[in-house]
């Protein structure tokens, strides 16, 4: 190997490294106990694997007003995310469809106005919507939370079907409408069963969007309806008494290990989502 | 009874007019063949017999019956695409019995169609596979066979052959013709191909800017063409249109043709009686390739020239040749063992029985 | 031969085609449009623990101008975002440009550079905190490496907080610029390159010309997305630094947080909210536009 070999290579691994520390270095904290923290560094390793403070962030810890660890609201982002996840996709489909086989007069208008519904920053619309769940009784609610998620992630998985099913031949939905198929008939026979590349991008894009989420779950749910996210901040800023960095780093992975390990079996979709949602239009 | 009939028929979109003002009968059993280059409207106005587009104006009637408003799947029409647009999840067998599926065909009557068009169209051992494992022409004919399951009274073709190589091209083209001449139903076919318009078509209708130019038989077309556009757009290579002037010499008409340098004048022996009034003006003459040979029998109505030869161009069974009558550049086609020398002047014959003449400016066509 | 694609004609009335997208219509009017323009009619009312309805001026604008802490959050938003965006886009371009090297283990190297984007930004901002841990992160580890005077502290210093989320941001981000370059890079035409080489252009000169020239799409896409990343950055900083020390981290959406949600300032926060809005507008508008119009040129 020429010396710019060697150096693409070795550069390269650094980076990698540098990459991964921060995990590798949760990971050897919530496995040592106190003491071995306050006497080591942050790369000395544990002397034994010490899972106490998985069993304390699952299930003891303190996350603001109860002590009962994070499952709780683990199962509460499960909750969340599987509703959320469905409907924003099945709604999806459903748009991108009509907008790009059943074309009606403004409907690029209409996709141009659902477009700029991806680019907001959130903030201008945490105000009223916390009004409006107010005023229905849904705030501080599970479902309040899923029903905001839907409504904000429609933009996008309209935005990724539609852009898959642009690329999906008129011809074939014209030949199908001479074999005598109706709208119904055309999607879920011919359009649903070519669709699964981006069933999946939506899929994948849409948990780890909501699963990640932090701020509407800090500003629309409270106590029993929280998130994950908003527990592991609450646990890791709650000061009574001693910080327990074990705890907090196992906390923060068990937070992180649903999305993650999404990432390592479908990352290849992951970035798919990624990519198509950078390039618009 | 005609097979199809359109009346009036126009097409606008916003403020383009695509369409203006189509009429065409066609009896059951023909086949129609709407060519022309890209823009001039065929296309859209397939779709609007098969009511993929509306109409914005005029009539569509199929058989009996006034099509104009209803769906595609209501006017017992089947179609074949240039993309062939075959349902990508579904297996040959299922991408054909599709459309009786969705008639609620019996299951055994289904099976019976099947057989009967993959018989026909040798594609017997395809039928569990799926599209993606087909070759082109395969595929173009399990689009084909999933029209014919149908049994409609028209066929719909969207320029079918185009996607194909074209070798593969002229294989399938007499396929067609074939599988017309078998089954006899009425074929609306669109191309922009105009040698296949030539030997597929009963009836040519050929189209320019949403109008039909000329609509008549093949060689009614390529003999008789009413104007410039259509003269040059059927033949290939397409007519020589060379620029002279007419004149009338003791009652006979004389055109003035040039070439290497001399001057020849040309007696016109055909009785057409438009050009006297063109007498000491220009005009164009329309002369094919194949019209301009080498010399040998003197024929009855014909034009001796020599040519000086600037590109030779041997095709096999001809030689393309080009020269230059009146400056412009003239394509003659000679027997291959013919001889010539690049630059060099040959001795051609140029058959003036069959020459047609156009008005310079409204490229009409002088009769 | 192109054809051109006709929209199928819409039959059964067109109806059912609508009828099916009306729900999300509905909710983008509502929730999106409908709600922004509430939220810009708060700004101008006097609202502050509850939401009235009333026209009172410019005296929410008026308050967050001469709010200092609003000054700091701008002000910190420039800072962080600027570097946030120019590192990401330096270092993504710079590895996606090693990456294109055919490297054997691209597939897993590429995994490990993008796997932060799949962490929520609390987990990030968790796991720095600790890193950056004044006394027992990487003040600690390095000093037993030997420097025995070396300082990490910025976690709790005013003044270096800031480029702690800069760190943190980078780490996250930075994977997303490198994927989007590197598609970008391999969208670039072969044969341009070998018409290069032919005319004898060296490596450095053909990445300098023609490269890199041909990834600016790929750039704009990248300067959009992490510029939205930045102005909405709220989640980071919240687990990192809690906006601190004091509000030394405050950023826009802190502080319209904070004010909206735990000191009563309705009003307040959604005129900071508004800011943010047309801070995101002054990008994407000139963006869009110069889409459109490049689309209108195409024809």
């Amino acid at each position: 190997m020429s010396i710019n070999r060697v150096l693409i290579y070795s550069v390269l691994t650094f980076v990698a490294l540098l990459y991964l520390l921060p995990l590798v270095v949760m990971l050897i904290t919530s496995l040592k106990d106190l003491d071995e923290i306050r006497s080591g560094t942050l790369l000395s390793l544990p002397q034994s694997l010490n899972f106490d403070a998985w069993g304390k962030a699952w299930g003891t810890a303190c996350t603001g007003v109860s002590c009962e660890g994070l499952k709780g609201y683990f199962w509460n982002s499960v909750l969340i995310v599987v509703p959320a996840v469905a409907i924003s996709t099945v709604l999806g489909a459903l748009n991108g469809y009509v907008l790009t086989k059943w074309k009606f007069r403004g409907s690029d208008l209409f996709f141009g106005m659902l477009l700029i519904g991806t680019m907001i920053p959130f903030q201008v619309i945490l105000l009223p919507m916390a009004r409006t769940l107010g005023f229905f009784g849904l705030s501080g609610t599970t479902s309040g939370l899923i029903m905001v998620h839907i409504i904000y992630g429609l933009a996008f998985t309209t935005l990724f079907f539609r852009n898959y099913y642009i690329s999906i031949p008129t011809e074939l939905v014209n030949a199908a409408r001479i074999d005598g198929a109706g709208f119904w008939l055309i999607f879920f026979r011919i359009i649903l069963p070519v669709s699964i590349p981006i069933i999946v991008v939506s899929v994948i894009w849409q948990f780890t969007q909501i699963w990640n989420d932090f701020l509407f779950g800090v500003v629309y749910s409270s106590g029993d309806s929280q998130p994950i996210t908003v527990a592991l901040n609450n646990l890791v800023n709650t000061s009574t008494g001693i910080k327990e960095y074990n705890v907090d780093m196992a906390a923060a992975i068990i937070a992180a290990l649903p999305t993650l390990l999404v990432y390592v079996v479908a990352g290849k979709y992951f970035v798919k989502g990624l990519t198509a949602g950078a390039v618009k239009g | 009874m005609h097979a199809l009939k359109i009346q009036n028929v126009e097409k606008t979109y916003g403020k383009v007019n695509v369409l203006k003002g189509i009429n065409i009968e066609i009896e059951p059993g023909q086949f129609l063949i709407l060519v022309g280059p890209s823009g001039c409207g065929k296309s859209t106005l397939l779709n609007m017999i098969a009511g993929l587009e509306e109409v914005t104006n005029g009539n569509i009637l199929i058989g009996d019956r006034n099509v104009t408003h209803l769906d595609p799947k209501d006017r017992d029409i089947a179609m074949v695409f240039q993309s062939y647009a075959l349902y990508p999840n579904m297996t040959v067998r299922q991408n054909i019995s599709f459309g009786l599926e969705i008639r609620k065909t019996e299951k055994s009557e289904q099976k019976v169609i099947v057989d009967k068009v993959s018989k026909l169209l040798q594609i017997e051992p395809l039928l569990d596979r799926k599209p993606k494992q087909l070759s082109g022409g395969q595929r173009q004919r399990v689009a084909m066979g999933r029209a014919l399951a149908r049994d409609p009274s028209i066929f719909l073709f969207d320029e079918p052959l185009s996607n194909l190589d074209a070798k593969l091209r002229v294989e399938m083209r007499s396929e067609i013709k074939e599988l017309h001449q078998r089954v006899g139903t009425t074929i609306v076919y669109v191309t922009h191909d105009q040698i296949e318009a030539m030997t597929l078509g009963d009836v040519i209708a050929v189209m320019k800017d949403g109008e039909i130019q000329q609509m008549g038989s093949p060689q009614e077309i390529y003999d008789n063409p009413r104007n410039q556009f259509v003269a040059g757009f059927m033949g290939s290579p397409s007519m020589n249109f060379i620029p002279c002037r007419i004149e009338q010499v003791e009652g006979v008409m004389q055109i003035g043709l040039e070439s290497a340098g001399e001057q020849h004048q040309v007696i016109i022996k055909q009785t057409i009686p438009g050009l006297a009034s063109y007498a000491g003006k220009n005009v164009v003459l329309g002369i094919r390739p194949e019209q301009i040979t080498q010399q040998g029998e003197d024929k009855v109505d014909s034009a001796m020239l020599d040519c000086a030869v600037e590109i030779i161009e041997p095709t096999g069974p001809d030689t393309q040749i080009t020269a230059r009558i009146n400056g412009v550049k003239t394509i003659c086609r000679i027997h291959p063992t013919a001889e010539c020398k690049l630059d060099e002047l040959m001795p051609l014959m140029l058959d003036m029985s069959k020459v047609v003449f156009f008005d310079p400016d409204t490229k009409q066509r002088i009769y | 031969m192109k054809k051109k694609s006709s929209a199928p004609r819409q039959s059964l009335g067109n109806f059912l085609p609508k009828l099916v997208v009306a729900p999300t219509f509905v909710v983008a009017v509502i929730f999106i449009y409908g709600f922004m323009f509430l939220n810009a009619w708060l700004s101008f009312s006097s609202s502050r623990m509850l939401p009235t309805y009333d026209w009172a001026g410019t005296i929410q604008y008026e308050k967050l101008f001469a709010n200092d802490r609003w000054w700091v959050a701008a002000e910190n938003l420039l800072l962080f975002g600027g570097l946030f965006i120019v590192i990401c886009l330096l270092l993504g371009l710079f590895l996606a440009i090693f990456l294109d090297q055919k490297i054997r283990a691209e597939g897993a190297i590429r995994t490990i550079y993008l796997y932060p984007m799949a962490l929520s930004f609390i987990v990030t901002g968790t796991a720095w905190k600790w890193i950056l841990n004044p006394e027992l992160g990487i003040q600690r580890l390095v000093r037993e490496m030997g420097f025995e005077s070396f300082t990490f502290d910025w976690l709790v210093n005013t003044e270096m907080a800031i480029y702690t989320v800069v760190i943190a941001g980078v780490w996250q981000s930075s994977g997303f610029v490198m994927a989007l370059c590197l598609a970008g890079l391999r969208g670039i035409d072969d044969n341009i390159i070998k018409a290069a080489k032919v005319d004898g252009a060296s490596m450095p000169l053909i990445y300098r010309k023609i490269i890199i020239p041909g990834l600016r799409p790929v750039f704009f896409s990248a300067l959009i997305v992490l510029t939205h990343i930045a102005i909405k950055s709220f989640d980071l900083i919240v687990a990192l630094t809690g906006g601190g020390p004091g509000f030394a981290t405050d950023v826009p959406a802190t502080f319209m947080y904070t004010y909206s949600f735990t000191r009563g300032q309705i009003g307040l926060g959604s005129a900071a909210s508004m800011m943010m809005l047309m801070a995101v507008a002054a990008i994407i508008v000139p963006y869009l536009y110069s889409e459109l119009r490049e689309k209108k040129d195409e024809h």
